[in-house]
């Protein structure tokens, strides 16, 4: 509603820079944030945590006026605005060459970065009462607001230096998040393999930007989407930028194989783990494809490549998601079939419903995590077996996660029904056949998951174990509840369409050159078939606990050991590299280092000057050393000067 | 930029005092240190005052440094403070000092880490006088070269580098201490026998009886001469860069020296390797260096490839900070193979940047290793409980040597390898490759070192100490600043790179 009396708005003349400034505010406040926690509070637990999140607060109003004016004024220069030059020089052809942080603020950096602001700002309210107890309050806080400010440097970004620059501060800021209980080994390692998987896709970044820039002598988003298809640069040559930036954005957006930290991501505590999923590094890899679209929409095998990545992880993702027997992990996989969803979309061009999936699926999803965080706080365990019987006991729980469920199922009228509408509209207009069987199966597979998780922890009886009592748990109350309330709110409501123009969702982000999507009725109809059949199927199995058939039993290991994929990684860190490095090791110490230890060694075995190094005095030797220098000086002076001068 | 154009500044004009600043730069510290001789140093106090004295030396030759800075504009495309004094007029040496955008920084760089390095020796009891004697002595051999124009002077303040370190190798380091110390010896003398060599050819060679730097350059000789002293100077350079295969005595002497001493081996000396390239490689054997320029891309990327695999298999700590530190003098060597305007700029900012993540390495190691009693760093783990504070700034410093955003060393490395590609590509591929392993190897010493299980330690250990906060505080502040404001030395920097590789060619 707000966005329609907002279109209504009249349309006088606005200052092109008015978003733009909104937006640098917007990015600005949780870095103020950040140093105000770190310079001043940082021994204050709850002065720190509100001060995150009152600029927090500020951060998301700015950003949503940033989508209003948007939304109320389609015409406005949409131009990036330069804050900070870091270098300006020849680069020695006729082309300057500059490094420069600036802010763009365009539609589809508005939606994003509303999302954002958003979910932090929820999360951060969530965990201010779930992270009571804890130890590193404020490093907590620290670090979410880090996180925010990286996500937010990602979505304004003005050209590929800056979202390089801005993906590293990404990278890290997931790696402390999900390293935040530093102490569990397992946490630490898969902090340590989200960054290592998310640093070799910002170096595929960084070579992307240095052929990019070979080839176009320009970094800048909307300079740079001219050139594309200007026939500057062969098909190959495109193509090959197209494979790094996908790689960039395959690390950070868990596209098959560089999915393993996204399922690591699920140590973060719950309220890290809802922002890394829902608006935090695992969105920004399909973010950096929807904001270099250009380079693969003139590219149609980087098309290609993106539907077929895209596809293969979607499918994966929900087939290991079926099999998880833990929940953080179980909600973590279908996350990734998103995920593979979005680059699937991008790669059929259904660039406005990609973005608008972007949107809707980061509500359901945050939802789902932060109402994991009380569900395995009340049980004090992460294994699905072990849960069940809850709807007795967290009857508000139940009733969000449901809705959560819904959402991210795609049941109508629930939001990511309105985006994979959209996507099977554009499969059904190409007419693909492998893209329709694609969606459709993933549609209804991860309406699957998503209601088996519901099934085994809501349903049955809770399952007895050693010193817990089931009469102890309790429900969300406080400020968990009402945060998980508001983000069921946006589940029901983000994927509602309907008006004209910039208020229609998927109107509002377009790409030119890519038709609009429109909704066709069939693709209405099957997404909401499939996605009823597949609740139906997955709650009649799993409520009732039924178990898998024997001829299944190896499938399943399979799949819950997420294909060995892991056990292959490991193999090679153990096969490859270690041997590898052991190799170096000897050659360095045998063969490189091998005539120079000859040296030291034998003046150290003649054992003479040894002794003497050993009980020297220095003093003397450099009284002796600067009268040697003063002597030699003046003869050199009084010889060379006078001698060598008579003659030269 | 603007930020400059808001300094005042002064015309360098050769009689006023501005002038000497570059003398006294590169003399106090020879001062101080003779200086430093006559105190008495029997009792705490005496010894106290000593060290206060060092420091003070040290002190304000950075205020010189500092001053020279706001005063430093290169608009002329010559050398800004510069000094022509009649010396050896005979043999057609002068004493020409003189700085331009790319000695400035390393001169001021130099500066801030002699004085971190004499304020982290404050725990040195016995023999402290000569320690910082020898210490300030250094300053004025590596002061020297990055102000010499002229080739003998260039020649002798390099050869004044070599004992000092030897015996601050030799004196006060670890149990290997005195092998390190002979190999350093051995290598550095052997590397300036090439280097007397190219200059002494050169003059022969050259028309003119002369041993100034930007009279002699490769037109001025035989293209086959120019070929040769080109090697040779590259060689002679490479050793101190430390380029495989002659970076043992590097990585030996980082693992063995102690602290500071590590500090100024890998923060600066170090850098007078790529200086070297930069000034009288590529900025006076430009056409000469074009030549061999396919093997010294080799080298380059052998040396990062091999610094970061090596590293893979390094568990002691100090040696693998030598490693990191020998990655990015790869980089830099990429970048003067490529001899792009881009990339230079980028190599010169990368000295800098590792010269101040190096000092912050070496010094947070060296407060590791004494906390945890070993230098292997799978013998640690869990630090973090005890020391939150050296976790933090090992963190910080692991992220600046990887090149992370936002921090000094990620424009240098962005700006060598999208400068570096387009005449080097697919040695730039493996430089990235390099790059990245590193990468993997920082963050996976971070979790053994800090986190996860925690072996049994007596008792709580210490964290960081104020002074050693201090020093990492300040170098974090600079680390922080050139990576959100490199434009401070960026500009300054681009046009003396850009006049250097001109008069190079011209």
């Amino acid at each position: 509603m707000t966005l329609a009396l907002l279109a209504a708005a009249p349309k006088g003349p606005l200052d092109t820079w008015s978003p733009t400034l909104l937006a640098l505010f917007a990015l600005l406040l949780p870095l103020i944030a950040l140093l105000i926690v770190l310079a001043f509070t940082i021994d204050s637990r709850r002065v720190s945590a509100w001060i995150a999140v009152i600029f927090t607060l500020a951060a998301a109003v700015c950003t949503f006026l940033v989508v209003a004016i948007e939304v109320a004024h389609p015409l406005h220069l949409e131009r990036p605005a330069t804050f900070l030059q870091f270098f300006t020089g020849q680069s020695g052809g006729a082309a300057e060459f500059t490094l420069q942080w600036g802010v763009l603020s365009d539609p589809l950096a508005a939606e994003l970065s509303f999302a954002v602001a958003l979910i932090s700002l929820l999360v951060q309210i969530y965990a201010l009462a779930f992270m009571r107890r804890e130890d590193g309050v404020v490093r907590f806080f620290g670090v979410l607001l880090f996180a925010t400010f990286a996500m937010l440097g990602v979505t304004f970004s003005t050209n590929y230096f800056e979202m390089l620059l801005f993906f590293g501060l990404v990278t890290l800021s997931t790696y402390l998040m999900i390293g935040h209980w530093w102490q569990r080994e397992e946490a630490v390692a898969a902090a340590s393999r989200a960054f290592i998987i998310s640093a070799l896709g910002d170096i595929a970044l960084l070579a992307a930007v240095a052929y990019i820039y070979f080839r176009f002598n320009e970094l800048n988003f909307q300079a740079l989407s001219g050139h594309y298809t200007g026939g500057r640069v062969s098909a190959n040559g495109l193509f090959i930028m197209a494979i790094l930036v996908f790689i960039a954005a395959a690390a950070k957006s868990a596209q098959f194989p560089l999915h393993l930290w996204l399922v690591g991501s699920a140590q973060a505590p719950a309220p890290a783990a809802a922002l890394i999923h829902s608006a935090g590094s695992a969105v920004c890899g399909v973010y950096l494809i929807a904001r270099a679209y250009g380079l693969f929409y003139a590219s149609p095998r980087g098309l290609a490549l993106l539907a077929i990545a895209g596809g293969l992880t979607a499918v994966l993702g929900v087939l290991w998601a079926l099999f998880q027997e833990n929940l953080k992990r179980a909600i973590a996989y279908t996350t990734m079939s998103e995920l593979g969803l979005m680059v699937l979309a991008l790669g059929i061009g259904a660039y406005g419903a990609s973005v608008f999936e972007l949107f809707t699926h980061a509500w359901p999803k945050a939802l789902l995590f932060l109402a994991a965080g009380v569900i395995i706080r009340e049980l004090r365990t992460e294994r699905l077996p072990e849960m069940g019987g809850l709807w007795q006991r967290m009857r508000f729980t139940g009733v969000l996660m449901l809705i959560a469920v819904a959402a991210g199922a795609g049941i109508p009228p629930f939001s990511t029904f309105w985006s994979k509408d959209t996507i099977l509209s554009k499969a059904l207009e190409l007419g693909s056949p492998l893209a329709i069987a694609v969606i459709t199966a993933v549609t209804f597979l991860g309406a699957m998951a998503l209601v088996r998780i519901f099934a085994l922890v809501f349903t049955g009886e809770t399952a007895r174990r050693r010193r817990f009592e089931p009469d102890r748990i309790r429900d969300a109350g406080g400020r968990i509840a009402f945060t998980m309330a508001v983000l069921a709110i946006a589940s029901l409501i983000s994927g509602i369409r309907g008006f004209r123009g910039r208020t229609d969702p998927i109107a509002f982000v377009t790409f030119p050159g890519v038709s609009l999507p429109n909704s066709h009725f069939v693709a209405a109809g099957v997404i909401a078939a499939s996605a009823v059949l597949g609740a139906v199927v997955a709650f009649v199995v799993y409520a009732r606990r039924v178990p898998v058939p024997a001829a299944l039993q190896p499938v399943r290991q399979a799949m819950g050991e997420g294909f060995f994929i892991d056990r292959a990684y490991r193999l090679a860190a153990v096969g490859i590299v270690l041997p590898v490095s052991r190799a170096a090791a000897w050659v360095e110490t045998r063969v490189v280092d091998g005539g120079l230890d000859l040296v030291g060694d034998s003046i150290e075995f003649a054992g003479q000057p040894r002794r003497w190094l050993g009980e020297f005095r220095i003093r003397p030797l450099l009284i002796g050393f600067f009268a040697g220098v003063v002597v030699l000086g003046t003869l050199a002076i009084v010889l060379a000067g006078g001698i060598i001068g008579k003659t030269g | 930029m603007t930020l400059l154009e808001a300094i005042p500044t002064t015309t360098a004009t050769p009689i006023t005092l501005p002038t000497l600043l570059l003398s006294a730069m590169i003399w106090v510290p020879a001062l101080g240190a003779i200086g430093l001789l006559f105190f008495p140093t029997r009792t705490e106090v005496q010894r106290e005052r000593a060290r206060s004295f060092a420091i003070g030396t040290a002190a304000l030759v950075l205020a010189f440094g500092v001053f020279m800075w706001y005063g430093f504009r290169d608009q002329s495309g010559t050398f800004a403070y510069e000094e022509t004094r009649s010396w050896l007029r005979g043999v057609g040496s002068s004493y020409h000092l003189g700085v331009d955008g790319v000695s400035m920084p390393l001169l001021l760089l130099s500066s801030i880490l002699f004085v971190v390095a004499v304020l982290a020796s404050s725990r040195l009891r016995e023999q402290a006088k000569e320690y910082f004697t020898l210490l300030l002595l250094l300053e004025t051999g590596v002061n020297g070269v990055f102000a010499s124009l002229d080739y003998l002077l260039f020649f002798l303040f390099w050869q004044l580098q070599a004992v000092p370190m030897f015996l601050l190798i030799a004196r006060f380091g670890g149990p290997r201490r005195l092998s390190a110390a002979w190999k350093f010896l051995a290598v550095d003398l052997a590397a300036s026998a090439l280097l007397l060599l190219a200059i002494l050819i050169l003059y022969f060679k050259a028309p003119v009886r002369t041993f100034d730097i930007s009279t002699l350059h490769d037109l001025a000789v035989p293209a086959a001469t120019a070929t040769l002293i080109s090697w040779l100077f590259f060689i002679a350079f490479a050793v101190r860069l430390p380029a495989f295969p002659f970076h043992t005595w590097f990585i030996d002497a980082q693992g063995e020296a102690s602290a500071p001493t590590a500090l100024i081996l890998g923060g600066i000396l170090v850098k007078l390797g790529g200086y070297g390239i930069i000034r009288v490689n590529l900025g006076e054997f430009q056409d000469a260096f074009h030549r061999i320029s396919g093997a010294v891309v080799v080298i380059a990327i052998v040396t990062v490839l091999w610094s970061a695999i090596a590293a893979l298999a390094q568990d002691d700590l100090r040696r693998l900070v030598g490693y990191v530190v020998m990655s990015h003098m790869g980089l830099v060597l990429l970048a003067a193979a490529s001899a792009a305007p881009v990339a230079i700029n980028g190599a010169v900012l990368l000295m800098v940047a590792d010269g101040l993540t190096a000092a912050l390495l070496v010094l947070m190691a060296a407060a590791i290793v004494e906390r945890a009693g070993t230098t292997s760093i799978r013998a640690m783990g869990g630090m973090a409980a005890h020391m939150g504070r050296g976790a933090l700034f090992w963190i910080l410093a692991a992220l600046a040597a990887i090149g992370f955003p936002g921090l000094a060393s990620f424009i240098g490395q962005f700006m060598i390898v999208v400068g570096a590609y387009p005449s080097q590509r697919i040695a730039t591929w493996v430089a990235v490759l390099g790059i990245l392993v590193l990468a993997g190897v920082m963050i996976l010493t971070v979790q053994r070192i800090f986190f996860g299980a925690t072996p049994e330690r007596p008792g709580r250990l210490r964290d960081l100490g104020t002074l050693e906060l201090f020093n990492a505080a300040a170098l974090t502040t600079f680390i922080v600043l050139l990576g959100v404001l490199p434009a401070i030395l960026m500009d300054s920097i681009n046009f003396s790179v850009l006049s250097l590789l001109s008069r190079g060619s011209g």
